[in-house]
């Protein structure tokens, strides 16, 4: 009954007037910029940092949140109509949506991903009500050693085990954590790797780095690689509304998705697209139309919608009980947090009750303007899809040189932009992810501080970390989440298939 | 089986990582060291990261003189890269950051979106300028305006 009345609690504050248009905007923008190729939900809220750092951080946050879960529905509207998928999370969409709309059937995959992308958010959403506060018991048993030891977790997960290559996330981790490193000392104040630059003594600000990465990076790689294809923009023809038989495919796989979906964002192990994956994969096994995979079938575009949409709402289980970011956009939302001194964790639902419940019960709401922005709107969404390529990349670079250089108005920032710029390119064009370095720069200090206290509380001694229960329970799950998979492919390799 | 050719690319980044990671260790030893066993000081974790840095870095340039990185996807877009534009793009965003400060944001934004457009291969230069001065003055308007931010106005402001 407890959890109850908090969610009510925050539902009056979520539905406060200024609060449902900090949720509108948020959402309206969120959509936009999932239907935009090239711009994304890490970038868009880093861009809106500085501008948000004198606002009411309730309000703020709302519309964060309505960012990113807005771009999860806007990201399905590109990949069925462009082939292009505008998220990561949504490249599964476009396989059976991008068919249905060459078919002429767009309305109804745009409506089977709008709709399935409700039905989950909402459900997820509830589970997130009902999960947070038993997150939250536990983890106020929490010291700095399990701390720790979630971090490393969780470095290890988003770097090590998600992505192609276990070398190249980790490189790309430690590259974030040195980020991170630069600065002065949180506890000793004394200044680190910052070369006698003076500009460097507030350490890098993580918007020149996300917006660097995501925006710089993003325009020279489409600009160098990916500028001579023309993109084929599907239009929409006919009814947007679902059939009686559309409906009856749909709602088991937006119900499997959410199954799907909801765990794998809890888990540290971030990222939409395993869950998409996997969603695909059962719904082609369970149809009964699976001749259709491949052709469109709406099967393939509900399971996978609903699966990122979930998971998209999971990731919120870690960063608000544990302050854990297990994704890029998670970790700006973390780095929102921190500017306005707030620390996500188990405290703050107790010091901020307003603005943690405020935030939850925003997401219903924002669930529901999303479904009324996505259905019969759409077709002014897919205007955006008609904006010429030059002009839309010249625009998002107007934005990320404003963000960087309105922190401080130095151009030390826009010299910096453009360096972490090609270092993304970089990444890009080698196959190097990019989140680890968001999450381990703004992690890493967070790690240390940890590590530090730990250490402090046990006088140097190491084993802090083994023999408390948790911590060592966290940290074999880690050493099993590192070698189990490799060590698995290598089993199975020496043992030829038995059927 | 003929060895594939070596790829150059992966073997200077990792040879980057490599150096970024000695530079850090190097670096690592300036930093005065705090007082007390029992405290840890500031000088662990760089040097931790010091050696995770080299240590990937090492992995990788074996990796790359050994067959290539693991499970790089194949894209056909890799093999004719489009420098011009690389150049053009860069050549705008330095531009902009040169002239910001006394140029001011609409001047130094527009000349960005024209040359970023151009980059992009857009032919229409009088419509780029267009969109560009519309864009930059409303931009400017909402962020000073609208949401307090301090930008330089240049030599038309007041």
């Amino acid at each position: 009954m407890d959890t109850f009345s908090a969610l009510m609690s925050g539902f009056a504050v979520a539905l406060t007037l200024k609060n449902l248009m900090w949720g509108f905007l948020g959402v309206t923008l969120g959509t936009a910029i999932g239907v935009l190729p090239g711009v994304g939900p890490a970038l868009t809220i880093a861009l809106l940092l500085p501008a948000t750092a004198g606002l009411d951080p309730t309000g703020a946050l709302i519309m964060f949140a309505g960012i990113y879960y807005g771009a999860m529905y806007g990201g399905s509207t590109t990949s069925i109509l462009l082939n292009t998928p505008g998220e990561s999370a949504t490249i599964v969409t476009a396989l059976e949506g991008n068919e249905m709309a060459k078919r002429g059937r767009a309305g109804p995959a745009l409506a089977t991903s709008a709709i399935g992308s409700f039905v989950a958010g909402t459900i997820a959403t509830i589970l997130l009500t009902v999960m947070a506060p038993i997150v939250v018991d536990f983890a106020l048993k929490f010291g700095p050693a399990e701390y720790f030891a979630v971090m490393v977790l969780a470095f290890t997960t988003v770097s090590a085990v998600l992505g192609a290559s276990a070398a190249r996330g980790l490189a790309s981790l430690f590259f974030g954590l040195a980020i991170g490193l630069i600065g002065l000392d949180s506890q000793t104040g004394q200044a680190r790797f910052t070369l006698g630059i003076p500009e460097l003594l507030d350490g890098i600000d993580v918007v020149v780095v996300a917006v660097g990465l995501f925006a710089v990076g993003e325009t020279l790689y489409i600009a160098t690689y990916l500028n001579r294809e023309e993109d084929k923009l599907e239009t929409m023809k006919g009814s947007i509304w679902m059939s009686a038989s559309d409906w009856k495919r749909s709602w088991k796989p937006w119900l499997r998705g959410t199954a799907l979906g909801f765990p794998f964002g809890t888990i540290p192990a971030g990222g939409a697209e395993i869950p998409t994956f996997l969603s695909y994969a059962i719904e082609k096994k369970l149809s009964k139309n699976s001749g259709e995979f491949g052709k469109g079938a709406i099967e393939g575009v509900a399971g996978p919608e609903a699966a990122n949409n979930a998971s998209a709402t999971g990731t919120l289980v870690p960063l608000l009980t544990l302050g854990l970011p297990t994704t890029a956009t998670a970790a700006i939302i973390l780095a929102a947090f921190q500017q306005w001194g707030l620390q996500p964790g188990p405290l703050l639902f107790e010091t901020q009750p307003q603005l943690i419940w405020g935030l939850i019960a925003s997401m219903y709401v924002g669930n529901v303007i999303l479904l009324i922005l996505n259905l019969p709107l759409i077709g002014i969404w897919v205007k955006l899809l008609e904006i010429p390529r030059p002009l839309l990349y010249a625009g998002i670079l107007i934005f990320a040189t404003l963000g960087a250089y309105g922190l401080r108005n130095s151009w030390f920032d826009l010299a910096l932009l453009y360096v972490i710029g090609v270092i993304g390119f970089l990444m890009r064009r080698f196959d190097i992810p990019v989140a680890p370095v968001l999450v381990g720069m703004i992690l890493g200090p967070l790690a240390e501080q940890q590590f530090r206290r730990a250490l402090a509380i046990s006088q140097g001694d190491l084993m802090i970390f083994v023999s408390h229960p948790i911590s060592a329970t966290v940290f074999a799950i880690t050493v099993l989440v590192l070698i189990g998979p490799p060590l698995y492919r290598r089993l199975a390799a020496r043992r030829p298939a038995n059927p | 089986m003929t060895a594939p050719p070596l790829n150059k690319g992966e073997l200077l980044i990792s040879l980057g990582l490599i150096a970024l990671g000695t530079f850090l260790l190097w670096e690592t030893r300036t930093i005065a060291e705090t007082q007390g066993a029992a405290q840890i000081g500031p000088r662990l974790f760089p040097y931790l990261i010091g050696c995770g840095l080299t240590l990937f870095g090492a992995v990788l340039a074996w990796q790359a003189v050994a067959g290539g990185w693991r499970n790089v996807p194949l894209d056909e877009a890799h093999e004719r890269p489009d420098w011009p534009a690389f150049v053009i793009i860069t050549a705008g965003v330095l531009l902009h950051m040169a002239i910001i400060g006394w140029a001011g944001f609409i001047i130094a934004s527009t000349l960005l979106f024209v040359l970023v457009a151009r980059g992009f291969g857009s032919k229409r230069i009088a419509r780029d300028i267009i969109i560009a001065i519309v864009l930059a003055i409303v931009v400017f308007l909402i962020f000073t305006l609208a949401l307090g931010l301090s930008l330089p106005k240049g030599p038309f402001g007041g």
